[in-house]
């Protein structure tokens, strides 16, 4: 047997013939598989029609007979985008921002050793010694 | 009779350390205005192995110049608040401050001295201790009064870093006019700091700050000393290994004769460097404050806007 779960849909949706949907009434008579699909089509759609209502913020969706939408009524939108490009970008700096900035020990010895030498026991006891080394690379 | 009894009061009362002090004064002193030139070995036994170096040393008039035979183009010009390091012919980093502290008491005192020999001449060796700790020992020459050995102790006795002598000349010339290298002024003094007044037998002497924004204290025992710095950014030194001290977190880096260590805190980067022995380093920084991690955000914004 044909069943008409296609018709079914058109018939809830007001979209059948007179013809049409005669022929589906006098098949849902002899077919009890289509009847049980009509009954469970016609409980799903009641449970949604009984929904509530919402009513959504002004400017969230655009009026239907507007085509173009204006670029003010976004503003909450562009907004939100500004503000996860900003915080990517900041994540992205914090990411490749070095950790600290790099001073060299010649930096913190110049000054030890400036100091140093007018220590009194600034001598062959006490003279900083630069990391040759590193001097040498 | 009464002001004798009174003097004769007063040398009884007189702490036998504070004589003993201003002899290890008269001697480093002494070694200060000797002129000569010598080649020295430093071997210093750190927690991170041996870290040792050869140097070539002239000293004229409290100036010392030093070079390294593995380095021919680099010399360093030290001495009267300036230090100039040179490479090549180019100054690689320099800096001159002026002391404005007073020269704190030792805490040091030395022996009568021993008559010794070294590198053939005759020599005084000393031994410097305080609180009963043996800390250094010194031989002095007997005709100029050079320094020609010192070796630092742990607490514990053990060898820290000796320098020494290899070869000593007495009657060398001193440096020449064009060894002497400008020395850009850096520091000021009178600066004011939250740092302590004195840290672990150590007393703050001068605070300094120069243009890059470092801040600096120097402190002294009136042998061994140490800068604490204090910079706006975060420090990271370029060598170094982390070390665990008091369950704080440091970077450490020894180099002959020599120890730096830096952290991070809640307002910026710290550094200590200093020829202090590593026995102290731990009461030392623990009146310092402590590594904090300054967290993403202040990490970033110091990072973007300094």
């Amino acid at each position: 047997m044909t069943h008409l779960g296609e018709m079914i849909s058109a018939y809830l949706d007001g979209e059948l013939s007179r013809p049409e949907i005669e022929q589906l009434l006098i098949h849902l008579d002899g077919c009890g598989r289509c009847a049980a699909d009509m009954q469970d089509a016609q409980i799903v759609r009641s449970a949604v029609r009984s929904l509530p209502l919402l009513e959504l913020p002004a400017g969230l969706v655009p009026e239907a007979e507007t085509e173009l939408v204006s670029l003010h009524r976004n503003r909450g939108f562009l907004v939100g985008a500004a503000a996860a490009v900003v915080a990517l970008v900041i994540a992205i700096a914090a990411i490749v921002t070095p950790s600290a900035a790099t001073v060299s020990l010649e930096e913190l010895n110049s000054r030890y050793g400036a100091r140093a030498s007018l220590d009194p026991a600034f001598g062959p006891a006490k003279v900083v010694v630069p990391d040759l080394a590193q001097l040498l690379e | 009779m009464r002001r004798l009894a009174a003097f004769v009061t007063a040398l009884v009362l007189l702490p036998a350390s504070t004589a003993f002090a201003t002899e290890l004064d008269e001697l480093l002193e002494e070694s200060r205005e000797a002129s000569y030139s010598a080649e020295q070995v430093i071997t210093c036994s750190t927690p991170d192995g041996v870290h040792d170096a050869v140097i070539e040393l002239s000293q004229s008039s409290g100036e010392l110049h030093v070079g390294a035979p593995v380095a021919p183009g680099v010399e360093l010009a030290a001495g009267s608040g300036g230090w100039t390091l040179v490479r090549e012919g180019a100054v690689v980093s320099s800096a001159n401050v002026e002391g404005t502290g007073d020269v704190p008491e030792p805490r040091y005192s030395v022996d009568d001295g021993a008559d010794t020999e070294y590198l053939g001449r005759d020599a005084v060796r000393y031994e410097m201790a305080g609180d009963g700790v043996v800390r250094a020992e010194l031989v002095f020459d007997a005709e100029i009064g050079a320094l020609l050995r010192v070796v630092t102790f742990n607490g514990d006795g053990s060898v820290y870093c000796e320098r020494r002598f290899i070869t000593f000349d007495p009657e060398a010339p001193p440096p020449g006019d064009e060894e002497t290298t400008e020395v850009v002024r850096s520091a000021e003094g009178g600066v004011d700091s939250d740092l302590p007044d004195t840290l672990a037998g150590f007393e703050r002497l001068d605070v300094y700050e120069d243009d890059a924004g470092f801040v600096f204290a120097y402190y002294s025992d009136g042998f061994f000393s140490f800068a604490v710095f204090q910079i706006p950014s975060l420090l990271s030194i370029d060598t170094g290994s982390p070390v665990t001290l008091a369950d704080r977190v440091y970077t450490r880096s020894f180099s002959p004769g020599q120890v730096t260590f830096a952290w991070e805190t809640r307002s910026g980067g710290m550094a200590m460097v200093g020829d202090l022995p590593p026995d102290m380093h731990e009461e030392v920084l623990a009146g310092l404050p402590a590594p904090q991690d300054p967290g993403l955000f202040r990490r970033l914004w110091r990072s973007l806007f300094g």
